[in-house]
């Protein structure tokens, strides 16, 4: 899902700048610093409660539904390889047809939903170190119960190597902490762990990759007999099987002419059922009526369009109105247009998604790496990003500021730590006293340049030099307009203090290309700075931690931290007793809003990062925003 | 004209293997890794290093090219890691679609811009002249974007008349059964295009209205409707039969904006996406397919020369 949200965000970028943008490149100059703390969010309050329009509520009905631009669905399988991992894929296809085993979007709260989901809370026994699940009873489409077999039919699958190309896989978490998986009856799964887990940890980022699989899909060819449960030996009990039912079923996946008319992908436990599937990426997903769970579906289709930028998003939202686009997200550009799009009969929900932006310096850098390593300057330059300026004339109040790695909004029960405390508002005279209390001569409009050397407190820090300046290239998304602004005043305020910033754009392909973790002899080193555009989206690990982010060698440490002491608070969000757990969260999100890994920025709204919000059909009922972006369109509703 | 032809293909392939190789080079010399982009911000060094060994990265780049040829002499294009389907099926569903965007608006042009050339020869330095040259000279100085958007503006948005998204059936005659779909963005295309056409035909025409034998004709008293069917438009076309010819390539892939702003999915915007995100075969893919479409427009140029010429032999 990450990383379709921020393609998603690349190409809602791109197409922003093929087709112009509206955007306000007024700039407050900063000339005043902000007030010590944070102004309030202005956007992401979201919908709080499902839709309610007035009128009788009446069955049936159509929902057309935007899909992101040139972002239609291509992989159905949902142990959904990384290459083919977003929402596209996952929110807008698959998991409307097969339930993960837990939900995650308690509406508008980042939580866990009891009711979506198929098991009941997981209990943690012998020191945390045993997981037991217990299912309920639930049905597939082919009359099948979903069974604990069925969870270990996903766990075999996702043990076989090629399946370790599943996004939600991280070396050394899930499935490598399982050493064992056993079903003593058919509704019961017990997992043992390599040690002991935080309960709240382990639910949130690691049984949440997991998805029951029909029997059905137990097999190597369509010319096999559908598996039931009552078979014997299935092929995915060995490791060979598994790996030959893997491959079968990703190739399944990829043949997207067929998608509605396997026999695999017609077995089903979500709520809907595919219908068709055109070439050009259209989705047609009708009620399954066997569908265990609650509400049922009382719409009888749901139509997902394919677009091919955001202007066609935004044209047919104008010309067309509700009837032909019933739910749609309204691409960025387009925000100072929002009071026009309502009065085309819509109503408009500005739901943040569950995710923080931020750009990384490479702290390895072999040049400017050891100015990026002193916590200092870190300090110093986050104090040069305004937040509540660019939001207000940048973003048109569709962005939430963002000031450590747990999201400011939605607000999350799991947390017991004010979040939307900033400890480094803009301040271009903070930023300064930073430096200068440092050993650095501040040149306002100049160079400031390092006048001790050395590692006291009162100095510039190891590997600076005498006379040294503070030169470095900034590399941002090229075709966004509202991020050249931001990083145009970026630079503007750093040279205030001294700071050349040295702006570059590209694709955001060779951006995020570009970030890549390096030691300082690396040929690919030579990267200072890199602004994707969009930061992380916390999914499928719904817990906001940091092992895939700030952890020494994670996947995900473009800028290559290493903190001894950040590692220890990231561990104990892991491994932490369970009763600490909001604790731990709020410890690792109070040292790394301190120690900041990475610089923090305004994070837009919406559930592509780069949307200014969801334009909903104001005779549409039961709609409700979802921290992660997931749909639940069983519950959605027309009235008349 | 049998040998021309072949000697003329035999050249066609010679041109599209030497764009495919230059093609190939150039994308290899872009920053980044198709691993990465593929695999996404949490894929793993052993990851990347399985993707690349998998499809052939890591091999020497004459290799990997040597690989994409035989794959093009089976008839395989390869495979889009952007949409997950091979380049084949792609272009499959897009060429169609394509063709009658382009082609309709080709011929609209064509059709539209030839009497206008003409009519504005004739009364050359009169109204009608100096109003389609003013007509001319605003739609080909207009962007092809801002005529899409301000047609959308009017006569979708504003009054409703027409959809502002071209028809989704993912065949050709699919789209030709919602016609009012078809409508503004085979327009927006053809209002360049034939602002285009109009001035080489107004041109041309001017030339030959100058020739002798035109006034030989109406000396020996021939009706002017025959005069300016029989001897000027046939000798006048033959500057529209070259812009025919090198507009059948951009028929493919020229309608980018269009594509963009109406909804319509083809191989512009496929190539422009595919650049973006290093999808180096879709890329090459359309490339190929270009560079025999540039070569067989320019064949069937020569050809209507021919017809239109007689002394005119290859």
């Amino acid at each position: 899902m990450r990383r379709v949200a921020l393609l998603g965000a690349a190409l809602l970028s791109l197409f922003a700048a093929a087709c112009g943008s509206s955007s306000s490149s007024s700039s407050n100059g900063g000339s005043s610093p902000a007030p010590a703390t944070s102004s309030a969010p202005t956007a992401g309050a979201g919908l709080t409660s499902p839709t309610t329009p007035p009128g009788a509520k009446q069955p049936g009905g159509t929902v057309y539904y935007t899909e992101g631009p040139s972002a239609p669905p291509n992989y159905i399988f949902p142990m959904t390889a990384a290459q083919v991992c977003g929402t596209n894929n996952i929110s807008q296809l698959q998991t409307m047809m097969f339930r993960p085993l837990y939900w995650y979007g308690n509406d508008y709260s980042p939580t866990m939903d009891p009711d979506y989901s198929l098991a009941e809370q997981p209990s943690f026994s012998n020191g945390d170190k045993t997981v037991t699940i217990k299912l309920k009873p639930w049905k597939w489409s082919d009359g099948e119960s979903v069974t604990s077999r069925q969870i270990a039919f996903w766990m075999n699958l996702y043990k076989a190597d090629p399946a370790k190309n599943y996004c939600g896989y991280v070396p050394g978490f899930f499935p490598d902490n399982v050493t064992s998986v056993s079903t003593p009856d058919a509704q019961t799964v017990v997992f043992q762990l390599n040690k002991a887990y935080n309960p709240e940890w382990f639910t949130y980022n690691e049984l949440s990759q997991i998805y029951p699989l029909p029997l059905a899909w137990d097999r190597t060819s369509l010319s096999q007999p559908a598996p039931k449960s009552d078979s014997g030996h299935l092929p995915d009990s060995t490791k060979a099987g598994a790996e030959s039912v893997y491959k079968f079923l990703d190739t399944q996946s990829k043949s997207l002419g067929t998608w509605a008319s396997s026999p695999l992908w017609s077995v089903v436990d979500g709520p809907f059922r595919l219908k068709s599937f055109t070439s050009n990426g259209q989705v047609t997903l009708v009620p399954n009526p066997d569908y265990s769970g609650s509400p049922k579906p009382t719409i009888s289709s749901l139509v997902e369009q394919p677009f091919t930028s955001d202007t066609a998003i935004f044209n047919e939202i104008r010309s067309a109105g509700p009837s032909g686009v019933t739910v749609g997200n309204l691409p960025s550009q387009y925000a100072p247009q929002i009071d026009q799009v309502k009065a085309e009969g819509y109503d408009y929900n500005r739901a943040a998604s569950y995710s923080i932006n931020y750009f990384p310096f490479n702290l390895n850098n072999p040049k400017v790496g050891p100015i990026f390593r002193q916590l200092y300057f870190r300090q110093a330059f986050q104090h040069l990003i305004d937040q509540p300026g660019w939001i207000n004339a940048f973003l048109h109040n569709t962005a939430v500021p963002t000031y450590g790695p747990i999201p400011v909004s939605p607000p999350s029960p799991l947390l017991s730590v004010d979040v939307a405390n900033n400890p480094f508002p803009f301040s271009t005279s903070a930023a300064a006293q930073l430096l200068s209390s440092h050993g650095w001569k501040v040149v306002p409009g100049g160079t400031t340049t390092c006048q001790k050397p050395g590692t006291a407190a009162n100095e510039c820090g190891a590997g600076i030099t005498a006379g040294e300046g503070i030169s470095f290239n900034l590399d941002y998304q090229s075709g966004v307009t509202t991020l050249a602004s931001e990083m145009n005043d970026l630079a503007a305020q750093a040279k205030r203090v001294g700071i050349n910033l040295q702006l570059t754009s590209h694709p955001f392909d060779t951006v995020i290309q570009t970030a890549v973790a390096c030691k300082p002899t690396d040929a690919d080193c030579g990267w200072t700075a890199e602004n994707w555009g969009a930061g992380w989206i916390y999914a499928p690990d719904f817990l906001p931690t940091g092992e895939s982010l700030f952890a020494p060698g994670a996947v995900a440490n473009y800028g290559s931290f290493n903190d001894p002491q950040g590692t220890a608070v990231i561990n104990q969000t892991i491994s932490g007793a369970a009763d600490q757990e909001k604790q731990a969260l709020a410890n690792y999100d109070q040292y790394m809003q301190q120690h900041l890994p990475v610089v923090f920025g305004p994070t837009s709204i919406g559930s592509y990062q780069g949307d200014a919000g969801t334009m909903i059909a104001k005779n549409l009922g039961g709609y409700a925003a979802n921290a992660y972006g997931y749909m639940t369109p069983e519950a959605w509703y027309f009235t008349k | 004209m049998t040998g021309y032809i072949i000697r003329r293909l035999g050249e066609a392939i010679i041109v599209t293997i030497g764009v495919t190789v230059i093609t190939f080079i150039m994308l290899h010399l872009l920053p980044g890794s198709l691993a990465r982009d593929v695999l996404g911000p949490r894929a793993s060094p052993q990851a990347i290093a399985q993707f690349n060994h998998d499809n052939g990265l890591d091999r020497p780049v004459w290799y990997q090219y040597w690989l994409f040829l035989d794959k093009l002499l089976h008839g395989n294009l390869g495979y889009s890691f952007q949409f997950n389907r091979t380049v084949d099926s792609l272009l499959a569903t897009e060429l169609p679609r394509d063709l009658l965007l382009g082609g309709l608006a080709l011929i609209l042009s064509v059709l539209i811009a030839i009497p206008v050339g003409i009519a504005q020869a004739v009364r050359r330095n009169r109204m009608v002249d100096h109003v389609g040259t003013g007509v001319s000279f605003l739609l080909y100085s207009m962007p092809q974007y801002a005529i899409a958007l301000l047609l959308i503006q009017f006569l979708s948005i504003s009054f409703h008349v027409f959809p502002a998204e071209a028809p989704q059936s993912t065949s050709a005659w699919g789209m030709l059964s919602h016609p009012a779909g078809l409508v503004l963005p085979v327009a927006s295309l053809t209002l360049v295009t034939f602002a285009q056409f109009s001035r080489y035909m107004r041109s041309s025409a001017i030339d030959t209205l100058a020739q002798d034998y035109m006034r030989t004709a109406r000396a020996k008293g021939l009706p002017e409707r025959l005069v300016l069917s029989r001897h000027l438009l046939r000798n006048s076309l033959i500057a529209v039969v070259t812009l025919v010819g090198l507009s059948i390539p951009v028929v493919i892939t020229g309608t980018l904006i269009i594509e963009q702003v109406f909804n319509f999915p083809g191989a512009g915007l496929e190539y422009f996406n595919a650049a973006l995100r290093n999808d180096y075969e879709v890329m090459l893919g359309i490339t190929v397919l270009v560079g025999l479409v540039t070569v067989v427009g320019n064949l069937v140029a020569d050809i209507g020369y021919a017809i239109l010429d007689p002394r005119i032999r290859y």
